[in-house]
């Protein structure tokens, strides 16, 4: 993503909205007190070069005296302790803005993201969500804290330095202001360089690591088939190209510094010496003079800082926008206006010409039609891309049809609030995921208000409560992060439990694939059998022993229904199924039966 | 700071480096002591050509100084880029040296911050260094012999100016840098409850917890806000304090000065004027090393990390090749003599073993399956062929001779893997598939897609063998990264193939079909298979059956239905319950 920075000037949008965040609504009184006070202290720094100036006048007169000297120290003293004091407080002020801020900005961004759509989370890779989080917001951060106030202080500091000199003398502000054209001249070439360079070096830096990333993950690859020669060559090639553009980069940002501090330097010179001047001919006095010098810097220096703050804030706005993109992401799937709560009548379920396609044009499902009764059991089998885990994503509303109807109970899904439908379907899925967090508590996440003894009954149901209190400290034991200290046969007993405890009336389960051993898949098969008992149940097998007890079985072949019976009947037919379920056997089927080879839609 | 040694090549660069720096100091001192004499000569006595005089020399020395000060930073740019580039490719040079257990030790995770956050802090760490670590120092030390010569009555002003700035450094400094700590702990917390809450959000919106989660990430990130606060406005008030600080020294050495110069004690106003000039000399400095102290620390601490990856030692080092294996001449037997494996730990600990007296037999030619569960020691057993692990106890020869006496190019040329995860890489696809064996024909990708029951899919692909693989191969089904990798690794036509659980994405008639082409195209060669589901193995010529390590039953499908305990076992959970009516079976306890 390049930025166009030839037009210097930020994104209006973005920026002001990035301000809201931290400085407008129920913040504005704050901020502007915050800004009083800076004021305040700006003024007590601008006195000091006078008083100071004024206290060399004293020590340069011949009849000057301690009193009056003292005088002038006492005012300066409270100058100094004004502005201390008052930066204090507006420092302190602005930082509890800035970091209210960004807790804001990252507490806004994550609960607006529970109210996505699952298609939005099917689209976007963890990654990628995560980085809004973790990079984007915490550029947006480093702006809150180190931009928004110092620039207010700048802009501030500036203004009101620049005022005082022309108050005291005319002719030695026009002598400090002569460096000031080229010192802004001189940042803007430096931001014109350096900007470019750092997005091309974030670039750089991207595929540099893309590329590490990749080959370290596939690193059994990489020693496998002897290609750390190439991998090392691409590197260095790589790496060659974050180096130079890195180089211009810094060394473009950099030379801010001398530049800055040479001006300020020169400046110095010309105030000192058309001072000098002055003082000589009388139309002035040193004092002003040694004041002005003081003054000259005050101004200058704040504009030094300016071309860091503006790539500060330039950088904030890159962030920022991506921030927003996913907080201005609206939900797909909505409740409707006139919505009504799902009431569950036994379960009925029926499919009446249903298609879908996750991308237009690609249709996963063509042309369903089935009812099931209230209670049965359906089996879902089918090759690999056949539509299985669509029907799940359809039934509990994670997507919309797109055209025909489903019933749910003789409601029509789509005019019932989510929440209530939600609450009746209970899902087990393919990829067993539990949280860090104690056994029990992951088992009572599936309903709120759930007691222990809910959690324990159904462990027990689903054959988990055994293996849980061999655990080191049962219920209690903490899992590590995505169960692992479970196998993998264990955690899928334990989201069985937990779809128990949620006792929803119609289940949906998604089996994993096989990689538990065998006296596990008994426990697994017995417990999700004990879950789906009663109920209107789906699952959808990879095994076909897991199915073969289901009241019915439908065969997605291609995103349509072929096949739609019980096991028996659809074994006589040799259709489908037939062949699916023997050529597991590869000719070794008992009774020696070989399958004809139906074709299956290969994706 | 052993970073340095890997770049002592450049030392001509620092010293140049250094030097401009000390021009530099040199020229900002002397410029704030002309400011003295241009005070009194030209205000005080009015000497305008003394003025003009001065006036240019300054201008001379400002000039000096900031292209002085331009040339070090260049140098430093140069030393700090440098060092990264430098430091990530060797550091990438030696772990392509690893071998598995080098990375079983430190995940790529942890490899990938290595090679960028720790460079970073190490660039960052040497461009504070180069440019200030002399040069604050400098311009403190020159100050101060300023002020003893320039204006003795004032030196302890500026000692005691000194001494409060670092106070009051010590005071902010150490916590900030604690918040920091304590933020980017909280930091890391967000982050793992938000993944979590993503990758989950499957059971988030099944069970509808939304409300729930959104105050479980409130927590840590209320946190973060108190940590943030604590470093923000310290790191906010650094230069006001500063300032300030600076200010009320000018204000005390104006006062005890003036009233010397006042009651005729012999001060000049240039000299005043010269103080302050001092004093601004001498807070900078000493603010900037308070900065730049941690950026220091956190370098070493990087660069330490750093040198751990790169002090590591390969673990498997090719001996001088004693056997000589033609690969073309290879039959393809496969045999383990009394083998034992155990994993060894980053601390040398030696797990408990997961081969355990591995003794058989792989005739070429032969197809044979691996048979178990999770943790059987499958994966393990197959790895010991290409040599990606030594075996703890015992040997493997292929074709009577020691793999271990092989040259690696020679093994690698001769047994081919599809490993477990099917990776592929960014390029095209002809790349891709041409990886194992850059120099071979398109013909011969073609014979293998087909036997892998990749050709269909592959040439129906949008730009066909140019089609662009994503990173990690994610534009492509789980099922068609499988039969790539497969592909993949059947154009090397190795004499040996291993194909490690490459079909479980497949259903099983395909799998059965590719299974049939495999043998064809390798022309007699001997194929492995590894697998967890019994129909991929059902008919090949031997089977072994892994459990905790151990071979505890061998041969066809018929024989262990009959003679196997855990295969029966295996097979009713698998295929089905009633299948076996008829058949003469002991189900286990």
């Amino acid at each position: 993503m390049t930025k166009d920075y030839d037009s210097l000037s930020p994104d209006r949008g973005t920026l002001s909205r990035l301000l809201g965040y931290m400085l407008g609504g129920d913040n504005r009184a704050r901020s502007a007190l915050a800004t009083a006070a800076r004021v305040v202290a700006i003024l007590g720094l601008a006195a000091l070069p006078w008083i100071t100036g004024q206290a060399m006048n004293v020590m340069n007169d011949p009849s000057g005296t301690t009193d009056e000297l003292n005088s002038w120290m006492i005012a300066g003293l409270v100058a100094a302790v004004v502005y201390l004091l008052f930066s204090f407080v507006s420092d302190r002020v602005f930082s509890r803005l800035a970091t209210n801020a960004l807790y804001r900005l990252q507490t806004s961004l994550f609960s607006h993201m529970q109210t996505l759509s699952m298609g939005f989370f099917f689209k976007n890779p963890v990654g990628q969500l995560t980085s809004r989080i973790t990079n984007d917001s915490e550029v947006v951060a480093l702006f809150y804290e180190q931009g928004v106030g110092p620039i207010i202080r700048a802009i501030l500091q500036i203004f009101i330095i620049l005022i005082v000199m022309l108050l005291i003398n005319v002719p030695l502000t026009i002598a400090a202001l002569i460096v000031v054209p080229f010192l802004i001249g001189s940042m803007y070439i430096v931001t014109r360089i350096a900007a470019p360079a750092f997005a091309l070096l974030q670039e750089r830096v991207g595929f540099a690591s893309g590329f590490q990333a990749e080959t370290l993950d596939g690193h059994k690859v990489i020693i496998s088939k002897k290609r750390q020669a190439w991998a090392s060559e691409v590197h260095e090639e790589l790496a060659g190209d974050v180096y130079e553009v890195g180089r211009r980069a810094f060394l473009a940002s950099l030379m801010q510094f001398p530049l800055t501090q040479t001006l300020i330097l020169v400046q110095t010179v010309f105030v000192l010496t058309v001072g000098t001047l002055m003082v000589i001919d009388g139309s002035t006095t040193l004092g002003v003079v040694m004041a002005f010098t003081g003054y000259a810097t005050l101004m200058a220096s704040p504009l030094g800082q300016i071309s860091n703050l503006v790539s500060n804030a330039l950088n904030a706005i890159a962030g920022g926008e991506r921030v927003f993109e996913v907080i201005d992401e609206q939900a797909t799937i909505t409740d409707a206006p006139d919505a009504v709560e799902y009431e569950f009548k036994g379960g009925r379920i029926e499919f009446t010409d249903v298609d879908f396609s996750y991308v237009p044009g690609r249709r996963v499902l063509k042309d369903n039609t089935f009812t099931v009764e209230a209670g049965e059991s359906v089996g879902i089998c089918g090759p690999t891309g056949a539509g299985k885990s669509t029907l799940i994503n359809l039934l509990t509303r994670y997507y919309d049809i797109d055209s025909g109807t489903i019933l749910i109970d003789g409601q029509n899904i789509e005019s019932l609030t989510q929440e209530s439908l939600r609450r009746q379907i209970g899902v087990v899925l393919q990829e067993a995921y539990l949280f860090t967090d104690t056994v029990m508590n992951n088992l009572k996440y599936a309903r709120e208000g759930a007691t222990d003894e809910d959690a324990v009954a159904a462990a027990r149901k689903a054959n988990a409560h055994d293996f849980i209190m061999e655990l080191p400290d049962g219920y209690d034991t903490m899992m590590t992060e995505r169960g692992a200290n479970l196998s993998q046969g264990q955690r899928q007993m334990v989201t069985i439990a937990r779809a128990m405890v949620a006792d929803p009336k119609i289940m949906i389960l998604d089996e994993a694939t096989s990689n538990v051993d065998t006296r596990t898949e008994k426990l697994i098969q017995d417990g999700m059998r004990n879950l789906m008992d009663d109920k209107t149940s789906f699952s959808i097998a990879h095994r076909l022993a897991t199915i073969r007890d289901s009241d019915d079985i439908m065969v997605l072949n291609g995103g349509e229904i072929v096949e739609y019976a019980p096991h028996d009947e659809l074994m006589a037919a040799r259709g489908f199924y037939y062949a699916l379920y023997m050529s597991q056997f590869k000719g070794k089927a008992p009774g020696g039966e070989e399958a004809t080879k139906v074709d299956f839609v290969s994706t | 700071m052993q970073i340095f040694s890997l770049v002592t090549e450049y030392r001509g660069r620092l010293i140049v480096s250094q030097v401009s720096l000390f021009i530099s100091a040199v020229a900002s001192v002397g410029f704030a002591t002309l400011v003295a004499p241009m005070v009194n000569q030209g205000m005080v006595e009015g000497d305008a050509e003394a003025a003009l005089r001065f006036g240019f020399w300054m201008l001379v020395l400002a000039a000096i100084a900031g292209i002085t000060m331009a040339i070090a930073a260049s140098q430093a740019v140069f030393f700090s880029q440098g060092v990264g580039y430098v430091i990530r490719t060797r550091l990438y040079d030696k772990i392509q040296e690893y071998t598995f257990e080098n990375f079983d030790h430190l995940s790529s995770s942890q490899l990938m911050v290595r090679l960028n956050a720790d460079v970073v802090n190490v660039q960052n760490a040497m461009l504070y260094a180069i440019l200030l670590a002399l040069y604050a120092p400098f311009m403190l030390i020159a100050t101060l012999i300023l002020s003893i010569i320039n204006t003795p009555d004032l030196v302890w002003v500026l000692l005691v100016v000194m001494v409060v700035v670092v106070m009051v450094l010590f005071l902010l400094i150490p916590p900030i840098v604690r918040a920091y700590h304590k933020r980017q702990h909280h930091l890391d917390s967000i982050n793992r409850t938000l993944t979590e809450n993503l990758s989950a959000m499957a059971v988030v919106k099944a069970f509808i917890r939304e409300d729930y989660e959104v105050d479980k990430f409130d927590a840590p990130a209320d946190l973060m806000r108190a940590a943030s606060y604590k470093a923000a406005w310290r790191v906010a008030f650094l230069a006001p304090m500063q300032t300030g600080i600076g200010q009320l020294g000018v204000i005390l050495a104006l006062w005890v000065g003036g009233t010397q110069i006042l009651t005729g004690s012999g001060m000049t106003v240039g000299q005043m004027s010269a103080f302050t000039t001092y004093l601004g000399l001498v807070i900078a400095p000493l603010a900037l090393i308070a900065i730049v102290i941690p950026f220091v620390l956190r370098g070493d601490v990087s660069a330490g990390r750093i040198l751990e990856a790169y002090d590591i030692e390969p673990t498997i080092t090719e001996r001088d090749p004693v056997a000589q294996l033609d690969p073309t001449e290879v039959k393809g037997r496969v045999v383990f003599e009394d083998v034992s494996f155990s994993f060894v730990r980053p601390d040398g600990k030696i797990d408990s073993p997961v081969l355990r007296h591995i003794n058989l037999t792989i005739e070429p030619g032969q197809k044979v399956g691996f048979l178990g569960a999770t943790g059987s020691g499958k994966t393990t057993l197959v790895n010991l062929i290409p040599r990606f692990y030594d075996p703890t106890e015992g040997r493997i020869t292929i074709d009577g001779a020691d793999i271990a006496d092989l040259s690696r190019d020679d093994l690698r040329a001769i047994v081919g893997i599809a490993l477990q995860e099917a990776i592929l890489f960014q390029g095209d696809l002809r790349f891709n598939l041409k990886f194992a064996n850059v120099d071979v024909s398109d013909d011969v990708v073609i014979d293998a897609a087909k036997a892998a029951d990749a050709y269909g899919f592959a040439s129906n692909l949008p730009g066909g063998w140019e089609a662009p693989v994503a990173r990690r191969g994610y534009n492509v089904s789980g099922g068609q990264r499988q039969r790539l990798s497969i592909t993949r690794a059947l154009t090397a036509q190795p004499k040996i193939i291993i194909l490690d659980d490459s079909t479980s994405a497949l259903d099983a008639s395909t799998e059965g079909r590719v299974q049939e082409e495999i043998p064809v195209f390798m022309d007699h060669g001997t194929v492995i298979y590894v697998a967890q589901r019994i129909s991929a193995v059902i008919d090949l010529d031997h089977i072994y059956l892994l459990e905790n390590g151990e071979i505890v039953a061998e041969g066809t499908h018929e024989e262990l239905l009959a003679t196997s305990p855990l295969y029966q076992e295996i097979y009713e959970s698998q295929l089905g319950e009633g299948i076996t009516e008829g058949l003469d079976l002991t189900v286990a306890e």
